[in-house]
């Protein structure tokens, strides 16, 4: 039959690479650990430090990621595989409750925890949050992004009906970057200071913030004074004028591109 | 057809189903019938529906239900209840959404480009 679900294609990969993995460091054959004569029967380790690439794996979740695509057309703009193997799934912010409501009800997909909501900011496009969305299969072992995209003033629906994780994590989002989410229970701040002005992980927020708090002791309460260093800000240019990595000169491309069909 | 009831599920709060193929029956009859609504053509309807008919084959043919557990393979038939009640929550879903048609919003050019 030609399902693609992610459960069979995942769980069979996974079981055949659980047996490969344990390829163990070769054995030291002196025993004198104590001694202080340098050991001279250890084998130096030869294999490259890089990670295993499993066609397998990759194949599923390419597989996988198409379903998706075509489960879902009218949202998935993109679908990608970064890092190897962590599949990315692209929607516009009109499709972000569908889409998480397809991956955690559907049997095929059941991504039933999500584990975390991040922000990015990149002021130079023209949404310029991203918001990104972790979650894990239990049942399948595997793990699913999904990004979206927003500005300063468009808000983003709430999915804490389908992920009550949703809840603290949005919060945390609209604290650190001002991104409203609709019909959310509670969205107040969670990290920063009761009256605090200001979204701090914003590229455009400085690192030192713009107040600073201290007691006074003739109003008796802590005050909030602009922020006053006893040393200026210094910036470090940690770029070498040597190259630093010369056998990685053609680097990989960030992401790679999983072909699906987008009919206009 | 019941060989016996087992005892306790072995999850925490999750009680024995008293007449799981009952249950899975009405679930999937109602899955069925929202995937009825949506374009033949459309993956999602035509993967859920032979899911569904699979299984429901699989319970029909099956001495009792732990034979069925096992040949599903997706654990207690507790959780493939409730793998159907989501199910039938994400079909409605998707014909309230109209979750098959073409690209809605495209993404504004550059919008995904990385690096920047």
């Amino acid at each position: 039959m030609a399902s693609r679900s992610l459960g069979r294609i995942v769980s069979s990969g996974l079981l055949r690479n659980l047996g490969v993995q344990r390829t163990g460091l070769p054995l030291i054959n002196s025993a004198r650990h104590e001694s202080t004569e340098g050991s001279d029967s250890t084998a130096l380790e030869t294999r490259p430090t890089v990670r295993k690439f499993d066609p397998a794996v990759r194949q599923g979740l390419t597989d996988f990621g198409q379903y998706v695509a075509e489960c879902m057309p009218k949202f998935v703009q993109k679908v990608q595989l970064t890092a190897g193997d962590e599949l990315e799934i692209l929607i516009s912010p009109a499709g972000v409750v569908p889409v998480m409501s397809f991956l955690k009800n559907h049997t095929n997909a059941q991504f039933g925890s999500l584990a975390d909501i991040a922000g990015v900011d990149m002021p130079t496009r023209q949404y310029r949050f991203e918001i990104v969305y972790n979650l894990l299969s239990f049942r399948f072992n595997s793990r699913i992004r999904v990004k979206t995209y927003t500005d300063e003033l468009t808000p983003i629906d709430s999915v804490n009906d389908i992920f009550k994780a949703a809840n603290w994590n949005e919060r945390e989002v609209w604290d650190m970057y001002g991104v409203y989410f609709a019909n959310h229970p509670d969205l107040r701040r969670i990290l920063t200071d009761y009256g605090f002005e200001g979204h701090p992980l914003r590229k455009d927020f400085p690192l030192t913030g713009y107040v600073e708090s201290r007691y006074d002791d003739e109003l008796r309460r802590v005050v909030q004074e602009p922020v006053e260093l006893a040393q200026e800000f210094r910036k470090f240019d940690l770029a070498a004028p040597w190259e630093q990595f010369p056998a990685f000169r053609e680097s990989l491309p960030a992401a790679e591109e999983v072909p699906i069909n987008n009919k206009e | 057809k019941m060989a016996g009831v087992k005892a306790f599920t072995g999850l925490t709060g999750m009680a024995v189903a008293k007449n799981p193929g009952h249950t899975l029956g009405v679930l999937y009859s109602k899955i069925l019938r929202a995937c009825a609504k949506m374009p033949a053509d459309y993956t999602y309807r035509k993967e859920t529906e032979t899911m569904i008919n699979e299984r429901a084959d699989i319970i029909k043919k099956s001495a009792d239900m732990a034979e069925a557990e096992k040949k599903i393979g997706m654990g207690q038939i507790e959780e493939v209840i409730i793998q159907a009640e989501n199910e039938l929550v994400l079909a409605r879903g998707i014909l309230e959404w109209r979750a098959w048609e073409p690209l809605e919003e495209k993404a504004p050019e550059n919008q995904w480009k990385w690096p920047l």
